[in-house]
């Protein structure tokens, strides 16, 4: 059984070592790929010093390439099962090792780790979204549990645990604007099953994902726009080529 | 209120005067040789070109034949020939900025790609170098499909 971890980094030399050596102590049979999503400092050194496998795309393309990028290389390296967690540090290792497990054990194709899962909530309170990111994960959370009819917590969570059926859809479609959201509708229409897990996340280092009230109104209505369109989209697509 | 509507019916239907019509038939010549002219010099591809040669021809037959612009008026039931040409250029232009943006998306998801690959070329690079020259199981596949290609 062949495992690979990968993590989409963009601009970040100051934690990506850290994350790999996470990621080595809790997983230390999977391989690990960064994928360095046209990074302008040191993140392609940074890891490979750290003894990682890295895919340098040319320019910066967006979080959805890069996670696609990942998915490609594991389903054409022929490992069993993959994983990724974001490069800020906020997904610990050992959570995501509990994702994979519920993937090798048959139990779901695609599990997503969830920090606003009820049992994630009730273990740590480490983590405390902003006001406006509380408002667009609502949102999300009514929209798609209503478009896929499976009650979904964390639409947006960066950190996922997947086998080759999952790695065969996603190197074929994966959406570059609103990956973590379409990704899921794509794959329950798809007949793959998806479950959330309940994970322990941590407090973003420095910055903030949402900037102003107009450009987190905007990023949700063009997220419903996505997901209506979702829903035409045809339900099965063919085997890879 | 009641002689302005009657004056509004009186007018006669805008007429090309002959003037506008040369200027137009210009303007569509010049504009087809820009065209060729764009395509000898390899900065557009032909199959871009053919719909500004439609536009092209379309804007000299209205300036020979005015009568087509008013056939085409009354068959949408526009009283002004004016208001039916800008509408039917606007609705070309509308289509043909749609057709952009669907050549752009394409062309998106290539680039997107051709990056991905590029990079997933590098990683064995990577992988080679640390099994001194030996390709990773997964590859050989990938390889051998090469070898068949170029052979």
């Amino acid at each position: 059984m062949r495992t690979l971890v990968f993590i989409p980094a963009w601009n970040e030399e100051t934690s990506v070592a850290e994350v790999i050596a996470d990621v080595r102590k809790y997983l230390p049979e999977a391989d690990i790929l960064v994928v360095d999503d046209g990074s302008a400092d040191a993140t392609a050194e940074r890891a490979r010093e750290a003894g990682a496998l890295v895919a340098s795309l040319p320019f910066n393309q967006g979080l959805g390439a890069a996670l696609q990028t990942g998915y490609l290389y594991a389903l054409r390296n022929g490992y069993d099962f993959c994983a990724h967690l974001d490069s800020d540090g906020q997904h610990p290792a050992e959570e995501v090792a509990r994702l994979l497990e519920v993937v090798t054990s048959g139990r779901a194709d695609l599990v997503i780790g969830s920090r606003y899962h009820a049992g994630a909530v009730a273990a740590t309170g480490d983590y405390k979204p902003t006001f406006s990111r509380r408002i667009g994960t609502s949102v999300f959370r009514f929209f798609l549990t209503l478009a896929t009819r499976q009650r979904f917590t964390d639409t947006t969570s960066g950190m996922r645990a997947a086998n080759r059926r999952v790695m065969t859809l996603f190197s074929q479609r994966y959406s570059p604007d609103f990956a973590e959201i379409e990704s899921l509708q794509l794959a329950v229409r798809q007949g793959l099953r998806v479950e959330e897990v309940p994970v322990r996340m941590l407090e973003r280092a420095g910055g903030s994902s949402f900037l102003t009230p107009v450009k987190s109104a905007f990023f949700i209505f063009k997220g419903l726009v996505v997901l209506l369109v979702g829903q035409f989209r045809p339900r099965r697509v063919e085997a890879e080529r | 209120m009641r002689f302005l509507v009657l004056a509004a019916e009186s007018e006669p239907q805008v007429q090309l005067t002959s003037q506008t019509r040369i200027l137009a038939a210009v303007i569509a010549i010049f504009f087809m040789l820009l065209i060729l002219d764009l395509i000898r010099r390899d900065r557009l591809q032909e199959r871009y070109s053919v719909i500004w040669f439609v536009a092209g021809l379309g804007m000299l037959a209205g300036a020979a034949f005015p009568g087509l612009l008013e056939l085409v008026a009354d068959a949408m039931g526009v009283r002004n020939t004016n208001v039916a040409l800008f509408s039917i250029v606007l609705l070309l232009l509308l289509g043909l900025a749609l057709n952009f943006s669907v050549i752009m998306s394409k062309q998106a998801a290539q680039i997107t790609r051709l990056a991905q690959e590029r990079a997933l070329e590098k990683v064995d690079q990577q992988t080679d170098r640390q099994q001194n020259g030996g390709a990773p199981s997964g590859e050989q596949g990938l390889q051998a499909e090469e070898q068949r290609l170029e052979g």
